[in-house]
């Protein structure tokens, strides 16, 4: 029987070494670029290939943050020494940070010279930034149960998928809430016909609802839903690897953009080199590069990429026509609004 | 159970005791089993029932650079958590019930009101107060947090434990002479050490498994393993994840183990 | 023992968790509750101004969520509790007295492993089992026992299910020190005093194991309230609980300020439950004429 006297001082010993053995943050000696990246495919691409020749090129360090919510940090964060330089994150959110004056409002060719080769949509006046990549939103729907590809948004009211279709929760997810302003103009006036989107919506249940686009595409993929409200990358990643008979398609009335959008933050020490950054992931080999990975289509219009990944992806001015941006202005000053009437809506 | 002078052919009390006891274990492994199959099924996505055995996933897990760097990191973190909070927690839980401090029943709620609040408001606004006092976030504050949430365990289970304790065992022992020191160390201490296994074991786990106030205040290639796989989830559904988990299974157990025997829930004094 | 008029040297001992609390507990959320009377943050926001709207749009509902919502957390943890109780207090009892010292090892090892599998890997074993095309459902309709799935997921139930799951080791192991040192000869004199073995365990081992009880009853309470990853993921929008709001309002809705209004209405209530509690434990413990 070991005595506590002896386990304590056994503890105490093993702990000091602990500290000492401890992983040692890298130091940057030379500047450093705080960023934001997402996880999964996407992070195993930065951090293997884009961000080691982005730090030789510009002799720099980056330093990735992938804990996701970001936002929530920067809004902590000294302005004048914010802790990020460059945020990543989706339109939605980069207004939200835009109104709280912790991204820049408006990025233009002058400070990153690859804007001059981006489709319209990467730099209209719906976005604060500039994008990098987008997705189309679209339906998700599986090949084996006796459907017909869907051809408008309001196939997903048919009333055989009764509890075999899935959205989102609203207050949380944006494709949940593009999905819900793409109601209003389906049924409605246009994309702000909130009265229109609330009763659509009604009209869904039984409907089951997730909160991150993951979960959807599990719930495709095992056929738990028949069809879903999910972006085209979610479903054309899996192919090769995938058996499951799982299909994306653009409904007539359009899909909604879920861009991927790059900003700087206004106190950021290093501004040249975070435009710099942005310059970089907009260079065409980078945009390939990302966009074959992980299925998302590239904003630079001068990017060729392989027949497959082409033929599929929003890589023309027609196909890139079919997207609608939504007004994340409007929604985010009416969110705490409709938060609490789709709650009201959807519960039970 | 001590043995019955007549023993009984067949004890019908007793197998439906053991019976109840096996099915509300088998509640608590059927998820595990689950995520077992999981680990092992070859298919990039998680599906039911499995196609096959494969240890790819297990392969990918110890493979990758940054779910070892973020292993490695949780289970030093836990260790360091963990002796502080036994050593924080249960001088604490000694004080509350000995003390006899003014106002017990409000200190000790005050003790547990870490585990009310959310902790993505613990790690905000811990997060929040490191920014705004220039501290940052170095991995001190990280131990610092996890302690904080990990302690109130400590003190509650080693509570639970002296509140049926009987204090004629160290009367005996002072009338015997020993000194109060002595006492303490070698009779008060043994006897409680239950409670505090109880509570080191939540304090390993709850740091090693915690997430919310790590999200907050992990630095990018400082991530514990948790975050890590938090994210990989949200963009990435495959079996690596259940891979993490069980090896996060069986190595926590193998600590917890350990610490049985150092410390051992079973007391070895008995009356 | 009689009770001294001023607190023993042994008080002081309270003084490390006392600064660890004031330091990175108590300080911290003093800012925090700072800012939930703010609008905006001030530190880094000038146009900040004071404001109690944040507790107005709680107390006044208008949206008509809120109040459903302290409700359901309080109703969500109140089963939780009890279920995690009913499971947990056999298991304790069976590991507490059991002889052999590998099964106790085994039994233990069993009991923690579902509190390591991880929240995010565990969910989606569950949703593998509750789900209309998971194990459960899948089962019962080909034995023909039911022919439509049952909703096991996405609700109240799956999150309890789930929460349960969590809670469970924390119960047992809290009981199981407790049970382990009452004294099994008390139940033997009850038992060859003529009390059956039930009675014996009514009478005596019970009572005795009140404080284990309810330290892993209030235990188990205060995390099930402030719980709201595995609601999230097991809940759909059936279930909104206070701290579901609260990590919407922190990490989607970006609004730290009523989050940080709503944490301290779910503390204030949390914590007058568990000065209750902690009340009664005092009272029974003192009753016993131990400690």
């Amino acid at each position: 029987m070991i005595s506590r006297r002896k386990a304590l001082r056994a503890g105490a010993g093993l702990a000091a070494l602990a500290t000492v053995g401890a992983p040692s943050i890298l130091h940057a000696q030379t500047k450093t670029l705080k960023i934001t990246t997402w996880g999964g495919k996407w992070g195993e691409v930065m951090k293997a290939t884009v961000l080691p020749a982005f730090e030789k090129e510009f002799k720099c360090t980056v330093s990735a943050d992938q804990a996701f919510p970001f936002l929530p940090k920067l809004q902590v964060s000294p302005k004048n020494d914010p802790i990020y330089d460059v945020l990543h994150a989706n339109s939605n959110e980069q207004w939200n940070a835009v109104v709280e004056g912790l991204v820049m409002d408006k990025i233009t060719a002058k400070e990153v010279p690859n804007i001059a080769d981006v489709y319209p949509y990467a730099v209209s006046e719906k976005i604060v930034g500039v994008t990098i990549f987008t997705s189309a939103i679209g339906l998700g729907y599986r090949t084996d149960k006796g459907l017909a590809k869907p051809t408008s948004w309001k196939d997903l009211a048919d009333p055989k998928l009764a509890g075999a279709r899935g959205g989102y929760l609203i207050p949380v997810n944006s494709l949940g809430q593009a999905h819900l302003m793409m109601l209003g103009k389906v049924y409605g006036k246009g994309l702000t016909d909130l009265d229109a989107a609330y009763k659509a919506l009604e009209a869904l249940k039984p409907i089951k609802l997730v909160d991150f686009t993951g979960q959807m595409e599990k719930m495709l993929l095992s056929a738990e839903v028949s069809m879903g409200v999910i972006h085209d990358s979610g479903v054309y990643r899996y192919e090769g690897a995938n058996m499951q008979p799982v299909d994306f398609a653009s409904p007539s009335e359009g899909v909604m953009s879920l861009e991927q959008v790059l900003n700087v933050t206004p106190g950021s020490k290093v501004k040249e080199l975070a435009f710099a950054y942005i310059d970089y992931m907009l260079r065409p080999d980078v945009q390939k590069l990302l966009a074959e990975a992980v299925w998302y289509s590239p904003a630079n219009k001068k990017v060729k990429l392989d027949a497959k990944y082409d033929a599929k992806l929003l890589t023309t001015p027609e196909k890139v026509a079919t997207l609608i941006q939504p007004d994340w202005k409007w929604y985010n000053a009416r969110r705490e609004d409709v938060d609490a009437r789709v709650t009201k809506i959807l519960k039970g | 159970m001590s043995a019955a002078p007549n023993r009984r052919p067949f004890d019908a009390g007793r197998t439906a005791y053991l019976v109840l006891n096996a099915l509300l274990l088998a509640f608590l492994l059927l998820p595990i089993a689950i995520v077992l199959v999981f680990a092992l099924n070859p298919t990039p996505y998680i599906s039911f029932p499995p196609v096959g055995v494969s240890l790819r996933w297990f392969e990918k897990f110890f493979g990758s650079a940054e779910f070892m760097n973020a292993l490695w990191l949780s289970l030093w973190v836990a260790f360091v958590v963990l002796v502080l909070s036994i050593v924080i927690g249960a001088a604490c839980a000694l004080a509350l019930a000995r003390g006899n401090l003014p106002g017990r029943a409000v200190l000790t709620a005050f003790f547990m009101s870490p585990l009310m609040v959310p902790a993505i408001l613990t790690g905000l606004a811990l997060f929040q107060a490191y920014l705004l006092s220039g501290i940052g976030r170095p991995v001190w504050g990280l131990i610092a947090a996890h302690t904080l949430v990990a302690v109130p365990y400590v003190i509650r289970t080693t509570l639970a434990v002296l509140h049926n304790f009987d204090r004629r065992i160290e009367e005996a022992a002072a009338v015997l002479g020993a000194s109060p020191v002595r006492v303490f160390f070698e009779v008060t201490l043994p006897l409680i050490r239950p409670g505090v296994f109880a509570g080191g074991v939540f304090a390993f786990i709850v740091s090693f498994d915690q997430f919310p106030v790590s999200l907050f205040l992990v630095v990018p290639k400082g991530e514990t393993l948790p975050v890590v796989l938090f994210n990989y989830m949200k963009f990435d559904l495959d079996g690596a994840i259940a891979a993490a988990s069980m090896v996060s299974i069986l190595l926590a157990l193998s600590v917890v183990l350990v610490l049985e025997r150092l410390i051992g829930l079973k007391a070895y004094v008995k009356l | 023992m009689m009770t001294a008029a001023r607190p023993s040297p042994i008080a002081w001992l309270i003084a490390p968790a006392g600064l660890l609390f004031v330091l990175f507990f108590v300080l911290p959320f003093a800012v925090m509750t700072a800012m939930s009377f703010y609008s905006g943050n001030p530190v880094t926001n000038p146009n900040a101004f004071l404001t109690t709207r944040h507790y107005e749009r709680f107390l006044f509902d208008t949206a008509g969520i809120f109040h459903e919502a302290l409700w359901s957390t309080l109703r969500i943890g109140l089963i939780t509790t009890i279920v995690s109780l009913l499971i947990g207090y056999p298991l304790a009892h069976w590991m507490a007295r059991m002889q052999s010292r590998l099964g106790h090892a085994l039994v233990l090892m069993a009991v923690i492993a579902p509190m390591l599998t991880g929240i995010v890997v565990r969910t989606f074993a569950w949703m593998t089992i509750l789900q209309d095309k998971g194990v459960i459902n899948t089962t019962l309709m080909q034995w023909g026992l039911i022919e439509k799935p049952l909703p096991l997921m996405y609700n109240e139930f799956g999150t309890i299910v789930a929460l349960v799951h969590i809670y469970v080791p924390f119960m047992v192991l809290t009981l199981t020190g407790v049970i382990g040192r009452i004294d099994e000869r008390l139940e033997q004199a009850a038992r060859s005093l003529g009390a059956g073995r039930i009675r014996a365990f009514v009478e005596v081992t019970l009572p005795l194991s009140l404080p284990g009880i309810l330290a892993g009853s209030l235990l188990v309470f205060a995390l099930s309230i402030s719980a709201y990853v595995t609601p999230s993921l097991m809940g759909g929008t059936d279930v909104l609980t206070l701290p579901m709001l609260i990590a919407q309002q922190v990490g989607t809705s970006f609004n730290p300020n009523f989050a940080g209004a709503l944490g301290v209405i779910l503390l204030l209530v949390s914590l007058a439950i568990v000065v209750a509690y902690n009340r009664i434990l005092a009272r029974l413990a003192g009753g016993q004429g131990m400690a």
